[in-house]
């Protein structure tokens, strides 16, 4: 059972994966998004050129104890391609956006990734065995003379080198005009819906020729646009229910029951503005980047620029809990703004017991918060402080003018080019993955793996 | 902080202000102003354009714009100076982005600019200057005019600036073939007269209709925030004047109404710089302002037909005639 204090209080180890060392990278590698599947087995990364990587766990070695729990490369594939939009000469990014895993239903595993118009679903798959003995052909696969045949075998299945095939099952296409942000499989494992910047379309697995639109807040003069959806994600139980992220700091839980257009929110959860810390930007910082449900189906964890908070979807007029983030930039909102760092869009992810919340910020940093014990802490991914088996050590940034202590960053020294905007939670573990521009990190418990 | 390459423009301070009455407030005011109005301008030419994050540059260039109408003094000029060239408008753009302080000086004390330097007129009639002065005439509306006539013409200047600018995404601009050059069936004319409508047509509303006095957001809103389609276009277009001429040649009876650009052209009434006083009822609704707008993140019905204006060719020509010279458009309607 995960105890979430150690997360916190004990110490990190690394297990890193990265390229090797001094490597430059290019654009393509930066990656965009990062998701365990269900069993935690697997972690799938994309990145900005258009590729699949899936990682899966080694299984635990008695002979080596510290070795196991390592996630190694277990397949690579291009998901998308660029393409051209030749009506409005507009180049559509392969960027992958989201992924998602389906759960696992037999030996093959499914994934949804999308770029800004198109969803794909992947077949993944082992191929451990193959036929060998045929009658007709021979080991080569030429065909055999006939006159050579004498006798009869039944063709036998021996073990081959593990090749994992990956394949298109279905391509969900030509259904957003928007550029699309998120992807989310609704517990009843037969649809999913897709999010774009005005409108949320309703899909099941297995039709990609048409979907539903169930949320449309396109105005009809386009003129009037001022709010658009920046998240969406479906109840982890309830299949009827979802919910949606807004720029303007709102969210809004719709039930589908209530209507085929779900336009009207069943609830609405927004915060009141406080007016003594209104500025120009107070909108844009509101603006919610992402949102996830708890695993318990209880609570909604949302992030904006400076402010992680966890909302209980039975109190619609205030979150439960605030936590900063990165409140020293409040004061330099206006430089953030010019150089187009506010518009940033972090994520967050919950912990497996819905105790700890973790989310990313700048200079490579990013911070966890323990709900109960209301503690926190800053850890950097990079790579000097990331050797393997490497304890990560909390870091603190110190506002301008505050007392200052050794190994403390100042806010005027963080690289803002430096940003985690992806990061994944293992399901039932502490481990986590954690996307620094072209660098993958994977974390895990320390105290929890010594316990194995 | 910066990133790096980027050259820093000290913003005018650190501390976010929310006291309004505060001296800093002010020139904060100024520097998001001129900042947003620069990124709404430049957003488009992004390698990733996001809607987002243009709805959100727009909401805050909107807030601010409020703000400062709500503001209990604005230092704003009163006088405007004589008519300048067009060159002189581009370089107060440019300036104003560099100097954020003096922007909203550069812009109220708007030049007056003739077409032919792709600009538009403001006539010093139509310019309600003085905050004290306009109260019988414009009542309690004389500081929205004040300012809402600078943030319309602001948002008239990005537009100016943007069509000179070739952003990445605009159709090569061919130029603008007089009207006795052109061939019978043209099918691209449609596309020409509404290339030439868009190119100015903000700053003709801006007289005809006397906006001026309206609220600064909604011109801000309107100005750039439009999803402009061919048949939104031309259902504005009161088409009963042209009907009636074309009767008379004869065109609509033979052609079966399949109207050319060219004809068209030749029968909308001459422009002149003073504000006519009953234009052909083209109503230019807003869309027609050509400033970098949100339809380009939506679907472009280029392909799809005009009711009685209609061109089988009408598409595949449209990209040639997109890039109309508005002098040489000027010099056609006012031979006609």
């Amino acid at each position: 059972m995960l105890s979430p204090i150690q997360v916190l209080c004990s110490d990190i180890t690394t297990l890193s994966l990265e390229p090797e060392p001094f490597a430059s990278y290019t654009e393509a590698d930066i990656i965009s998004t990062v998701e365990f599947n269900h069993t935690g087995e697997l972690l799938a990364t994309g990145d900005k050129g258009g590729r699949v990587v899936i990682f899966q766990r080694e299984p635990e070695s008695k002979c080596e104890p510290f070795s196991q729990g390592e996630y190694n490369v277990y397949s690579t594939f291009q998901s998308h391609e660029p393409e051209f939009d030749y009506l409005k000469s507009l180049e559509i990014e392969e960027k992958i956006n989201k992924i998602r895993w389906l759960p696992q239903q037999n030996a093959a595993h499914f994934l949804l990734s999308t770029n800004d118009k198109t969803i794909k679903l992947w077949k993944v798959s082992e191929r451990d065995k193959r036929p060998e003995g045929y009658n007709l052909k021979d080991e080569e696969g030429r065909i055999k003379d006939l006159s050579t045949i004498t006798s009869l075998q039944v063709p036998v299945l021996m073990p081959m080198d593990l090749m994992v095939e990956v394949s298109p099952r279905r391509v969900f296409a030509n259904a957003h005009t928007y550029h699309v942000n998120s992807i989310s499989v609704n517990s009843d494992y037969q649809t999913y819906m897709s999010a774009d910047d005005l409108r949320i379309n309703l899909w099941h697995l297995d039709i990609t020729d048409r979907s539903f639109n169930i949320v449309d807040i396109k105005p009809a003069n386009m003129e009037d646009l001022t709010e658009v959806i920046t998240a969406a994600e479906f109840h982890p139980h309830h299949c009827n229910l979802f919910v949606y992220s807004s720029s303007k700091g709102t969210l809004r839980l719709c039930d589908m029951r209530e209507a085929a257009l779900c336009d009207k929110h069943s609830k609405l959860f927004e915060e009141p503005e406080d007016p003594s810390a209104r500025s120009f930007f107070s909108e844009i910082i509101s603006s919610v980047s992402d949102v996830k449900f708890s695993h318990s189906g209880r609570y909604l964890l949302t992030r904006d620029y400076l402010t992680a908070k966890v909302w209980d979807l039975n109190m619609e007029s205030k979150p439960l809990e605030t936590y900063q983030v990165h409140d020293y930039l409040r004061s330099k909102l206006c430089s953030l703004y010019e150089n187009d760092c506010i518009f940033d869009k972090f994520e967050c992810a919950w912990n497996g017991s819905d105790s700890v919340i973790m989310t990313g910020a700048y200079n490579n940093f990013f911070r966890m918060f323990d709900r109960n014990t209301k503690r926190d802490v800053t850890l950097e991914a990079s790579r000097e402080s990331s050797k393997p088996r490497a304890v990560l050590k909390p870091r603190r940034v110190c506002a301008a003018g505050g007392k200052r202590r050794k190994d403390d960053i100042s806010v005027d020294s963080l690289d803002f080019t430096k940003k985690i905007l992806h990061t994944a939670w293992h399901p039932t573990e502490n481990i986590i993955a954690i996307a620094a521009t072209n660098n993958l990190y994977i974390f895990q418990d320390k105290l929890n793996s010594e316990l194995h | 902080m910066i990133m790096k390459g980027q050259k820093r423009k000290p913003p005018p301070e650190e501390v976010e202000v929310s006291d309004r009455s505060s001296p800093m407030w002010e020139s904060q005011r100024q520097f998001v102003f001129s900042v947003s109005l620069n990124k709404y301008h430049h957003g488009q030419e992004l390698p990733e354009p996001s809607l987002r994050r243009s709805v959100l540059i727009a909401n805050t260039l909107r807030q601010v714009s409020l703000e400062a109408f709500a503001a209990p003094s604005v230092d704003m000029e009163m006088s405007p100076p004589p008519c300048s060239s067009s060159s002189a408008l581009h370089e107060s753009v440019v300036t104003a982005k560099q100097h954020p302080a003096e922007t909203f000086s550069a812009l109220v004390s708007c030049p007056t600019v003739t077409l032919n330097d792709l600009s538009y007129c403001v006539p010093a009639s139509n310019a309600p200057l003085s905050l004290k002065d306009e109260d019988e005439d414009w009542g309690s509306m004389s500081m929205d005019s004040d300012f809402s006539l600078s943030a319309a013409i602001s948002s008239i200047l990005t537009a100016l600036d943007s069509t000179i600018d070739s952003s990445s995404q605009a159709a090569p601009r061919t130029p603008l073939r007089s009207l006795e050059n052109l061939s019978a069936p043209s099918d691209g004319g449609v596309a020409w007269v509404k290339q030439g409508l868009r190119g100015y047509g903000g700053g003709w509303e801006q007289q005809e209709e006397g906006r001026a006095w309206e609220s600064s957001t909604e011109l801000m809103r309107c100005s750039y925030l439009s999803e402009l389609t061919v048949e939104d276009l031309f259902q504005d277009i009161d088409t009963s004047l042209l009907e009636r001429d074309m009767e008379v040649l004869g065109l609509i009876g033979s052609g079966g109404g399949c109207l050319t650009g060219d004809d068209l052209l030749r029968y909308l009434p001459p422009f002149s710089s003073s504000p006519p006083s009953h234009p052909f009822s083209l109503s230019l609704n807003q869309n027609l302002k050509c400033l970098p707008s949100l339809s380009s993140f939506g679907p472009l019905s280029s392909s799809s037909s005009l009711p009685s204006l209609s061109s089988p060719h009408f598409s595949s020509q449209n990209h040639v005639r997109e890039g109309l010279d508005l002098e040489h458009l000027m010099e056609i309607l006012v031979e006609s």
